[in-house]
Order: C-alpha cells, then structure tokens, then sequence
C-alpha cells in the first residue's frame, strides 16, 4: 500500500535504472581500458589484470543483484531451451579470455562427446562465469572447466590447484548467504545464486544443486553444478 | 580458424561513441574492412536502404528516437535485411521486459555489454553457423513456398543433426501451423513434450486447440503457460485470441492489459487494446491506450491516422466534442498529404457537427468526405470503407452506400470475422436483413461465374475457364473457391499440355496466395503435390 504521508518510491524502476547506468558506464569504463591498454605494444602494467578482474566481478555482481532481487519479487522465470554443453563452456572462456590474456594462467576446458542439457543458458554461463573469475583469484596458474554427465544429471564443474575452499564455504547448505568475511572481502554471493539459479531448474522430480569440496584433480578447490 | 570479416558489409549502431570506436576496433582485428556507423536509429534505417548489410550489431538502448527494437522492426517491415543477413541486438542487462517486447519480432542473438572481443566473435560466428545451415529453409518461407520450406526441415532433419534439431522441429511445427497442417504440428510438439517440459512446445499445443476449435482447452493451456512464466506475453496474446473466439469480449479485454501492463512498448499491443476497449464501451481504458499509441507512434512505422482518429471517436463517445475536435485539427496537422487521414476527419467531423446541431458545417464536412471516398475509393482500408458506407447511408446516400458495401461483401465473402463486422453495421444501422440479403445475393453471383468456369473447362474449352477465373480473381482477390478452382485448371493445363516453367510459376504464386488467405491444407496440400511431382518430372 501507498505511504499517504511520504511520495512512494518506485524502487523496482529505480533499481533498474540504477543499474542500467551503473552497467553503461561500466562498458564505457572498459571501453576506454580497451583504448589505453593498446597503446603498450608489449608489455602491459600488471595493473590491467586487477582492473580486467575488478570489472569483471563488478559486473557478475550488478547481475546478480538483478536477477535476485526478480526472482525474490516473482518476476523471473527461467529461459529454457536445450543447448550444448560445449557451446555453454565456450561462452565461459570467452568472457574470461580478456582476463587470460593478462595472466599466466591456464583455463583447460573438457566437454564429453555430444553433451546437451536443458537450462536457461545465459543464467548458466553468468554463474560459471562468476566461479571461474573467482578461480581465477585464487589459483595458482590452472583452472579445469568441464562438462560431463552424471546418470540423470549434466554436470559443470569448475577445478583449480590452489589452496582450496576454506571451511565456510564448504557447507553443504547454500540456501543462506554465508556471513561476509571481512578478512577476505569474499561473500559468498557466487556460490549463492549459482545455487539459487541451479535449484530453478527441475525436470519432473528432480532439482538442480551445487556442491563443493577439495577435490580438484589439480589438487585445490572443486565447484560442481548438477542440472537434472 | 577465427572467422575472417574482411568480405562483411557490417552497421553498427551504437549512440556512445566510445562504444562505436570499440566494436570498430574489435571487428577490424578480425579482418572487418566494410564497417558503417549510425549513431541513431533513422540513420542506422537511411543505411540499410542504401546498403544491403551482412551483419547489424544494433544497441537496444539509443538515446533518442528509435530504439533498437523499433529499428529492427523497421528493418524487417521494410525488408531492409537480406534473408542470411544477422541481427545482433546489443543490451545492457538481461531485462526480461525488453526481451519479452521483442517476442514479435526476435533478433537472431541478444549480446549482453559489457562483451569482449571473443565474445562478440563467438556470437557473429554461431550467428552465422546457424544462419548457413537453415538457410534453404529461410529463402523458401522468404518466397512463400511454405511446403518446400517443410520439405527441407524434414531432409534436415534426417541427417540426425542432435545441436540442430530442436530448433528444426521448431521452425517445421510453426511452418505445418502456416499451412493449416494441425495434426502434424500437434505431432510434433507431443513428442517434444514427452522428452521435457518446454514452454514453446506446450504453448504449440495451445494454438493447435486454438486453430481446431477448442477454445475452452487452449484458454486453459494459455492460462497454465502464464500462471507458470508471468511474463510469457506471447501466452497472453493468444489467451486474448481464444477469449475473443469465444465472444468473451470482456476476459479478452483483461488479459490483453495485463500483457499491456507487462510491456506498454509495444505498440501493435496497445492498438489491439484499445479496438477492443472501444468495442467494449471501456472508454477510459481506450483513451489511455490511443493517447500512449500516439506517443509511440513517433518513433514507430506503426504509425498511423486512425490512432488519431479512434482518440477523437473515444472522445465524441464520450460526449466531449471539443477534445475530438482537437485531436481531429492534429489529425490534419501530421498527416497533412495523406487522403486517408482527411476522410477519416472528415467522416468524423461530419459527426460531431451533427451531434451538436451545426447543419452547415457537417453538410460541409460530408462535402469533403464524398469527394475523397470518388477520389481514392479503392486506395482505403476495408475497415475506413466500412465507416464511410455507414456515413453514407446515414447522411441520405444510400447509392453510394450500397456501392460500397457491395465491393466490401464481394473481396471479404470468406473472411468471417469481417463479414460479421458488416453485418453488424447494418443491423444497427440500416435494418435487419439487409446484409443477409446482399450476402445471398453475392454468393449466389460466385455460384454462377464458378459454374461457368467449370462447365467452359468441362466443355475442354481452358482458354475460356482460365480467362472467367483470372476475371474473377481480379475482382474477388481473397475468394478460397474460385482462387482453387483456378489452381486445378491451371495444373490440368500443364499436364495435358508440355510442362511449361511459367505454368508452373503461376501455379506456385496461386498456392502461396492460398496459403497466405488462409485456405485450410486438406484443400491445397493436394494440389502442391500434384506441382511437385511436376516438376520432378520436368526436371528429369
């Protein structure tokens, strides 16, 4: 209901709005890095893989307040179609190959045989792209991104060879936000919505989740995401 | 193997100029050489009529004028793009509503900025992947050939392509759906139905009850589709179908402003609102719908006088005289060449002076309204034509008036909708049997020139059937029988005769022309595959 004595805010349309400026200067933003980054010829200063890395978590972010904050209103349902796995995971790198291209790690993707799943691909590839711009933080130089299936499930999974999850994220209960670790400045918002997002698909019986643990065949963390 | 752009002719349209530079940039690394810029939408339309594009990257959000959308629109409408050419619509978030305006008219990809340059890359080259590979399909439905357009889904299909096959049943259910082929399409979308639950495929079953008759079962599929993605609008417009089918004028009218209230962009969606409204007495409802078309009409190739002119009828039904009046004055003022415009103000001036007892300003008003009805009789709408007969009878000259109506019944006979909408007229406005009577009359003249027709063929006098029928197709474009009966003589001809390749030309442009009015497939799938094996045979 209208508060009578204040002017309602229309915080639905200002969060939109909000957030459509926010991401307009963000591409300009990145626009203009573009334009100074290809005046070094060789050798870059360090310092556009942090910047390349900040927007890239800045913008995941924006995203998934959006989409968040539509399915808490009931205004979000899924987009699903069936897509390939392989198509999925080379969305992934390319969102990453800018952020590659400034470092010294490895992405590795694996896809077995003919993989088709049917998921909202775009909320897919943002959740993945989210984890693996994360891996990318706290790898050492090689990530493993595949897909495979599981009996009745398409698996992604995300592995890295670094230290690994800590304890707090590896609850098996994604439903609630983990607390914000001031310390690390690490939220939990990622593995929030790829679950939110994987529990939004269901195929007669069964749901989409994500589990993770320690482990990585490269020997740090493990992220996987099961679609029914 | 990067896809090489140098041979591309490629728009990009884009208002932010830092932008602009950055996709030139990325397109040039991978070879670009053809590139044009449009900083708006009517430069971006002025491009593409001097320049066939091969590929359009196109920002949804540009600042002034025409937004992205209705620049595609536009595009399309005008056929600006060549049917392999791609259509990449650039947004700054994953915004259901925008997405979900577009259901008309789809781009072949959306990419979500901020995008680097693989990512722009990935998305031309599986744009393009995909456009290559359906391309024989696309350049048939883009020639009206429907049945070749199916024959090549199903040869598709057979090569077990697993990436390609949803998206060919797809497109083979909407085209059996084209051509009145309702068993297969129900077919086709069980079967996908029984792998997954997939919206599309359930709303297909929808529209097949819906084309079967079964408006109860297709309201009730409609309704689920929407309960379980309230945001589906293409649910909704076919749930306002059903509604209307039914004669439930007032269901109908609710859903269609719920769909409305979820994109108020679309404007082809506000008219449908606001006709109906009207035709429900919803004059408020009306008023707010033709008062936002008008708005979005100045961007709009949907633009059009009777926006102005159904805002001023609205306002004369509510007996606010002055306000017409006003509405009417602009009316004149932005379509000041356009004689379509002038008699529908003038029809509707003619009205309100009636209506407020200023005899010689309406004799003046009808004055002009006769001399534009002698003028550009033929050039007007159906529904205008409709108007000005009853203005006609109401102002004494029932001469004219059964001219038109005449003329209306004879070109419209087996468009049901539109015959009712006469009839309708009538009754309220001349009398009761009137419209029954002319239209016995006229079917009765059909009757006659059909018996003519196929007693010169019977009498193995072609020549003779051909000419009464392609008269008769002159006069009476849309009529089902005499456009069949013209079909099978001509298919008769060339198989008695040598297989002449204008014959069967002529033959294909009639079964399109069917396709396109309507004709029910057990009527004319008969007849392609009597063409087609014609021309299997021609081509031995």
């Amino acid at each position: 209901m209208p508060n009578t004595h204040k002017p309602p805010i229309d915080f639905p349309a200002i969060l939109a709005s909000s957030v459509h400026d926010i991401k307009n200067s963000l591409t300009a933003l990145r626009a203009l890095l573009g334009q100074l980054e290809n005046t070094y010829k060789d050798i870059k200063p360090s310092e556009f893989r942090l910047l390349e890395f900040e927007t890239n978590r800045m913008n995941s972010s924006l995203m998934q307040l959006l989409t968040l904050y539509k399915i808490d209103l009931s205004q979000f349902s899924l987009a699903i179609d069936e897509h390939s796995a392989a198509d999925i995971l080379e969305d992934v790198v390319a969102q990453q190959s800018t952020l590659l291209s400034l470092s010294n790690i490895q992405l590795i993707t694996e896809c077995y045989g003919e993989l088709f799943c049917y998921c909202d691909s775009t909320m897919i590839s943002n959740a993945l792209c989210t984890l693996v711009n994360n891996a990318q933080r706290y790898c050492l130089n090689k990530i493993l991104l595949s897909a495979d299936q599981e009996d009745d499930y398409v698996v992604f999974c995300i592995e890295d060879d670094g230290q690994g999850y800590p304890g707090s994220l590896m609850s098996s209960d994604y439903k609630h936000l983990p607390q914000i670790d001031l310390v690390t400045g690490n939220t939990g918002l990622g593995l929030f919505f790829a679950e939110t997002i994987a529990r939004l698909h269901i195929q007669s019986d069964k749901q989409g989740f994500i589990t993770t643990d320690n482990n990585s065949r490269l020997g740090g963390a493990r992220f996987k995401l099961y679609l029914p | 193997m990067a896809m090489n752009l140098s041979s591309k002719k490629i728009l990009v349209v884009e208002d932010q100029a830092i932008m602009r530079e950055t996709i030139k940039h990325i397109l040039g690394s991978f070879g670009a050489r053809l590139i044009v810029e449009a900083e708006s939408g009517i430069n971006a339309i002025t491009a593409m009529r001097i320049d066939k594009f091969d590929i359009v990257l196109c920002d949804y959000n540009l600042l002034r004028g025409k937004n992205g959308q209705q620049v595609l629109e536009e595009a399309r409408y005008l056929k600006l793009l060549p049917v392999n050419a791609i259509f990449i619509m650039v947004t700054c978030e994953q915004s259901q509503d925008m997405v979900l305006t577009a259901i008309d008219n789809k781009p072949d990809d959306y990419l979500i900025k901020p995008f680097n340059r693989q990512q722009l890359l990935s998305r031309i080259e599986r744009c393009h992947a995909r456009k290559k590979y359906l391309s024989s399909i696309e350049c048939e439905i883009e020639s009206g050939n429907i049945y070749q357009a199916i024959h090549h889904c199903e040869r598709l299909l057979q090569l077990d392509s697993k990436k390609m096959r949803l998206q060919l049943l797809k497109i083979q259910a909407e085209l059996t759906l084209k051509v009145g082929d309702f068993k297969t399409a129900e077919e086709i979308y069980q079967d996908i139905l029984h792998e997954r639950e997939l919206p599309w495929a359930r709303m297909g079953l929808g529209v097949v009850a819906f084309f079967l008759g079964y408006y109860e079962q297709a309201i009730k599929t409609f309704q689920d589709l929407i309960e379980q993605y309230p945001v589906m609008l293409e649910a909704y417009d076919w749930l306002v179908k059903a509604q209307e089918s039914l004669g439930d004028d007032e269901h109908a009218l609710s859903s269609l402003n719920s769909a409305v209230t979820l994109s108020p962009q679309s404007i082809l969606r506000q008219k449908k609102l606001a006709m109906l409204a009207d035709k429900t007495d919803n004059l408020a409802v009306a008023k707010k719908a033709y008062t936002a078309i008008i708005k979005l009409g100045k961007n709009s190739i949907h633009r059009s006088s009777s926006d102005y002119s159904g805002l001023a009828n609205v306002y004369l039904k509510s007996n606010a005289a002055s306000e017409a009046l006003k509405i009417l004055y602009e009316l004149n003022q932005q379509f000041h060449n356009d004689p379509e415009a002038k008699l529908r103000a003038a029809l509707l001036e003619t009205e309100i002076h009636q209506m407020k007892g200023n005899k010689a300003l309406a004799q003046q008003a009808y004055g002009k309204a006769f001399i534009l009805n002698e003028q550009f009789n033929k050039q007007i709408s159906r529904e205008l034509r409709l108007e000005m007969a009853k203005t006609f009878f109401l102002n004494g000259n029932a001469e004219v008036c059964d001219g038109i109506l005449n003329d209306l019944v004879k070109t419209n006979i087996d468009d049901k909708s539109f015959i009712k909408d006469i009839v309708t007229m009538c009754d309220a406005v001349i009398g009761e049997n009137y419209a029954e009577t002319l239209i016995q009359h006229i079917k009765k003249e059909l009757v006659d020139i059909n018996n003519k027709g196929v007693s010169l063929f019977q009498e193995g006098n072609i020549k003779g059937a051909l000419a009464v029928f392609e008269q008769a197709i002159a006069k009476m474009p849309n009529n089902y029988t005499i456009l069949l009966n013209m079909i099978k003589i001509i298919i008769h001809d060339i198989k008695t005769s040598r297989p002449d390749p204008e014959k069967i030309m002529s033959a294909q442009s009639y079964i399109n022309k069917a396709i396109q009015i309507g004709i029910p497939h057990d009527q004319i799938s008969g007849l392609q595959a009597e063409l087609d094996a014609i021309q299997y045979k021609s081509n031995q």
